[in-house]
C-alpha cells in the first residue's frame, strides 16, 4: 500500500503532507505529555519492532503468504498518540532507505497509514469497547479495528490517487478495497493474537489507558479522519454524472439485483465497471457487518470463559 | 542480515559519497519534485534528470546489478498499477508517463540512500528542526533495526528447527506468538537502553 | 573515605520476587572488587542500584552512600557522573547511530562545550584503543569493538567508580585479554560483577559472593576461590589457574 513516486501528484502531495504534518505534530504534543520519560526508548524500539515484525510471513491460502502492517496493533498496545508517531518513523525510514513508497508521496503515506489506519483503528477500538466491555470484547475490538485500519488506509490511497488522476476512482475504489478487504482479514486475525499474547505475558508493557479516557486523543484523532473522508472521498461522491440521488438508485437496484452472500466477492470489477463503486461501497458494508461477526466469534474462541468470568488479569 | 538490504554501500568512499548529505538530499529531493510535478511532455526535464542519475551512478561505483535488482524488487506496484490502467475505460492515460516519472524518483532514492550514512540523514533531520521526538524514534528505529531482524530471525531458526510436521492451522498460533515475544522483547530492550542513557546523565 | 558503602539493601520486583534481602558491604576508593554468584543471585540488580536506576523511587534515608554522600533524589545526577555503568549488552548501551556520537552522549548530558566534548571523545577512545573508529556506525562493529566503545562511553563522563555488569561474557580468548588489558589500566575503583572467575582473579584484590539476593562470603579473591566447598555450594567452581599456581 506504500505509494512510490510519480502516483501522487502536486496538489495532493501538497495537501496530504499539510494534513499528515499536523496529525504528527498534535500526535508529538500528547505523546509528549501523555508518556513517562522512561518510555521514550520505546516509540524507537515499537517502530524497529514493527518494522521486524513486517518480515515475519504468515501463510494465506492456495501456497501465497501476507504480512502484518502493525499500525492497529502498536494502537492496541501504545495508544493512538504514539502509534501516529511509531508508523510515521517507520514509513520514513522505510521511503528512505527501502525506497518503499515515496518521498513526494510521504505524506500521503503517513495519511493513510499512520492517522487514517492507526488512528481510524483507534476510533473503531473504542466505539466497540464502548459496545462490549468485557475482556471478549477487547479481542473484538483489537481484531475489528485493525481489520477497519487497513480498509481505511485502502480507500484513503485510492481517493489519492483518483485524485491526482492516476487511476480512476471507478477502477481504484474497488480495487483497493476489495483486495484490502480480504487481507484485513488476516491482519485482524494476527493483530489479535499478538495482543493476546503481549496482554498475557507482559500485561505492564502494554499503556492501559483506553481511547475513550483520553477525550482529547478521541477528538483530534475523529476531526482528522472525518477531514480525510470528506477530502478524499467525497469529492467522488458528489461531482457524479448523475448526482447523489442516481447513485442512491443504484445503489439500492444494486441491492436487489446483487447476490444476497457476498462473501466469494466475484471479479464484477473487470467487466461491469460502472457497478464497480456502487457495489464495492455495498461490498463494504456487508462486509464489515461480517467481519464484526468473525471478530466477535474470534473473541469467544480466543478467550475462555473462566477467564471472563474470573480475575480480568 | 546488511547484505540483505544492501546497505554496505552508503559506507563506501567515491566523490558522490562525499557530497555533503544536506546538499545531497536537497539535490535529490530538487529531482523528485520536479518529475512528480512535470507535465508528461517535459521531456527536457526528464532528459536532464536522467542524465544527473546515469552520471551519478557511474561515478558513485554502485553496481550496476545491485541497482537493477532494487529496481525490479520494488516494482509491484508500478506493475500493478499499469495493470489495473489498461482496461480502464477512459483509456487516455499514459502509463509510460507513469512508470518514467516512479523510475527516475526510486533510481534517485536508491542512489541517496545507498551514498549517504544514516546517521548523517538523521543529522540533516535534526537541523531542518524536524521535532526532536521524532527524530529520536527515527534513530532509535534505525539503530534497533537490525538488532531486533537478527532476533527474529534467530527465533525463526529456533522454532524450524523443533518443527517435525507440515505446518497447519497452529502454524497462525505459532507465529503470533513469535510476533508477540518480539515485542516483548523490544520493550525489554526499550527498558535497558532507557537504563543506559539516564546512567550516563540523560533527564 | 569509602567509595562505595551498601547497608542493608533491600529490593523487591513487580512480581514479587525478593532479588536483594538485606546487602551490606563497603568498597574503598581506589578498590577493585569482584561480584561472583550464579545466575539470578541479583548482582546485576546490585549493580543497578549503586547508579539510581533501580529502585524506580529512591527512598530516603537511602541505604546506599557513594564517595561518601547518599544516594537520594537531589544528587541523582551527581552520583550518575561518579558512577559509570557498563551494561552486559552493548547494543543496550550503543543507542547512537555512530561511534562518535555514542561517546560524545554522556558529555553531551553533563553540558560540557563542543571543544571539551570533542577532546573527551579523543581521549576517551585513545584509553580504549578506538582511534579512528568515530564515524563508524555501531551496528556495523564487532562485538569486542562494541564492549570497547560502550567502555569509551562510560570513561568519557570520568567516572570516579566504575560498575560492569559482565564485562567478558561473548568476548572470544583475544578480545577477553585485550578488555582485561584495558581495564587494569584505568585508575577508577571498579566493581565488577562476573562469571569470567580468570578476570576475577586476574584483577580484583577481593571478591563478594552473592547467592539469592545475600552476601555468601567477602573476602581475598584467591582465598575464596580456592574454597572448593563454598564454590560448589553456589554455583561457581575453582578456576584452573588457581590449580596450577597452587597445586595440592
Amino acid at each position: 500500500m506504500h505509494i512510490p513516486d510519480g502516483f501522487i501528484d502536486g496538489k495532493t502531495a501538497v495537501v496530504t503532507a499539510a494534513l499528515s504534518c499536523a496529525g504528527v505534530g498534535i500526535a508529538l504534543q500528547r505523546v509528549r505529555g501523555q508518556l513517562p520519560p522512561r518510555r521514550v526508548p520505546m516509540l524507537g524500539l515499537s517502530a524497529a519492532f514493527l518494522f521486524a515484525a513486517q518480515m515475519v510471513n504468515f501463510p494465506v491460502a492456495a501456497g501465497t503468504s501476507g504480512h502484518l502492517i502493525g499500525g492497529a496493533l502498536v494502537t492496541a498496545l501504545l495508544g493512538p498518540a504514539a502509534a501516529i508517531v511509531v508508523v510515521t518513523a517507520v514509513l520514513i525510514v522505510q521511503s528512505f532507505l527501502f525506497a518503499d513508497g515515496g518521498v513526494v508521496a510521504l505524506g500521503a503515506n503517513v495519511f493513510n497509514m499512520a492517522i487514517l489506519g492507526a488512528g481510524g483503528s483507534a476510533l473503531v477500538m473504542s466505539a466497540v469497547k464502548r459496545v462490549l466491555p468485557e475482556k471478549r470484547g477487547l479481542v473484538t475490538a483489537v481484531a475489528f479495528g485493525a481489520w477497519c485500519s487497513v480498509v481505511f488506509a485502502a480507500i484513503g490511497c485510492a481517493g489519492q490517487l483518483a485524485w491526482s488522476g492516476t487511476a480512476s476512482w471507478k477502477a481504484a475504489f474497488p480495487a483497493m478495497t476489495i483486495t484490502h478487504i480480504v487481507i484485513g482479514l488476516g491482519e485482524g486475525l494476527i493483530t489479535a493474537l499478538v495482543f493476546l499474547f503481549v496482554q498475557r505475558t507482559r500485561p505492564d508493557v502494554i499503556e492501559n489507558r483506553t481511547v475513550s479516557e483520553r477525550q482529547g486523543d478521541f477528538i483530534f484523532v475523529s476531526l482528522l479522519v472525518t477531514f480525510g473522508i470528506v477530502l478524499f472521498v467525497a469529492p467522488f461522491a458528489c461531482p457524479w454524472p448523475d448526482g447523489l440521488e442516481a447513485v442512491a438508485e443504484r445503489l439500492g437496484f444494486e441491492q436487489k439485483a446483487a447476490d444476497p452472500i457476498p462473501a466469494p466477492m466475484p471479479d464484477y470489477a473487470v467487466p461491469g465497471v460502472h457497478w464497480a463503486v456502487g457495489t464495492t461501497a455495498l461490498a463494504g458494508a456487508i462486509g464489515s457487518v461480517v467481519v464484526f461477526a468473525l471478530a466477535w466469534l474470534l473473541g469467544r474462541v480466543l478467550v475462555p470463559r473462566v477467564e471472563v468470568s474470573g480475575n480480568p488479569k | 542480515m546488511n547484505q540483505l538490504f544492501g546497505h554496505h554501500h552508503a559506507h563506501a568512499h567515491s566523490p558522490v559519497h562525499r557530497v555533503p548529505a544536506g546538499l545531497k538530499l536537497a539535490v535529490a529531493l530538487t529531482i523528485i519534485v520536479g518529475t512528480v510535478v512535470a507535465p508528461s511532455n517535459a521531456y527536457g526535464w526528464f532528459i536532464i534528470a536522467a542524465m544527473v542519475l546515469v552520471s551519478a551512478v557511474a561515478v558513485s561505483r554502485l553496481p550496476l546489478l545491485f541497482l537493477l535488482k532494487r529496481l525490479l524488487l520494488l516494482s509491484p506496484f508500478v506493475l500493478g498499477a499499469v495493470l489495473a490502467n489498461a482496461w480502464q475505460p477512459s483509456g487516455r492515460f499514459q502509463w509510460q508517463t507513469l512508470v518514467l516519472k516512479s523510475a527516475i524518483c526510486l533510481v534517485t532514492v536508491i542512489i541517496t540512500a545507498n551514498t549517504t550514512p544514516f546517521g548523517k540523514v538523521v543529522r540533516v533531520l535534526q537541523r531542518i528542526r524536524v521535532p526532536g521526538l521524532l527524530v529520536t524514534t527515527i534513530a532509535l528505529m534505525h539503530r534497533y533495526l537490525f538488532v531486533l531482524a537478527e532476533e527474529s530471525e534467530r527465533m525463526r531458526r529456533a522454532r524450524l528447527s523443533r518443527t517435525f510436521r507440515k505446518e497447519g492451522r497452529f502454524q497462525w498460533r505459532t507465529l503470533s506468538t513469535v510476533v508477540g515475544q518480539l515485542f516483548v522483547r523490544a520493550s525489554e530492550r526499550a527498558e535497558r537502553i532507557y537504563a543506559a542513557m539516564c546512567s550516563r546523565g540523560w533527564r | 573515605m569509602n567509595a562505595i558503602e551498601v547497608s542493608n539493601l533491600r529490593y523487591r520486583y513487580h512480581d514479587g520476587t525478593e532479588a536483594l534481602r538485606g546487602i551490606s558491604f563497603h568498597v574503598a576508593a581506589g578498590e577493585c572488587v569482584a561480584v561472583l554468584g550464579p545466575n539470578g543471585s541479583g548482582k546485576s540488580t546490585l549493580l543497578l542500584h549503586l547508579n539510581g536506576i533501580l529502585p524506580e523511587r529512591i527512598e530516603t534515608p537511602s541505604p546506599i552512600q557513594i564517595l561518601g554522600e547518599p544516594l537520594v533524589s537531589a544528587n541523582l545526577q551527581k552520583v550518575r557522573r561518579q558512577v559509570g555503568l557498563l551494561f552486559q549488552d552493548p547494543d543496550d548501551q550503543l543507542f547512537c547511530p555512530t561511534v562518535e556520537e555514542d561517546v560524545a552522549f554522556g558529555p553531551q548530558q553533563l553540558g560540557f562545550s563542543e571543544a571539551e566534548i570533542r577532546a573527551r571523545v579523543q581521549k576517551a577512545l585513545a584509553e580504549v584503543r578506538m582511534e579512528g573508529f568515530e564515524h563508524r556506525a555501531t551496528h556495523h562493529l564487532s562485538h569486542g569493538e562494541k564492549r570497547r566503545v560502550c567502555l569509551a562511553g562510560v570513561l568519557a563522563c570520568e567516572p570516579a567508580i566504575l560498575v560492569m555488569d559482565e564485562p567478558t561474557s561473548d568476548l572470544d580468548p583475544r578480545g577477553r585479554r585485550d578488555f582485561k588489558a584495558l581495564l587494569r589500566q584505568i585508575p577508577a575503583t571498579k566493581l565488577i560483577a562476573t562469571h569470567d572467575l580468570e578476570l576475577a582473579v586476574e584483577l580484583c584484590s577481593r571478591a563478594i559472593v552473592l547467592d539469592r539476593g545475600e552476601i555468601v562470603a567477602d573476602g581475598p579473591t584467591r582465598e575464596l576461590l580456592n574454597n572448593e566447598e563454598l564454590m560448589l555450594a553456589h554455583g561457581l567452581e575453582r578456576p584452573h589457574i588457581l590449580r596450577h599456581i597452587h597445586p595440592h
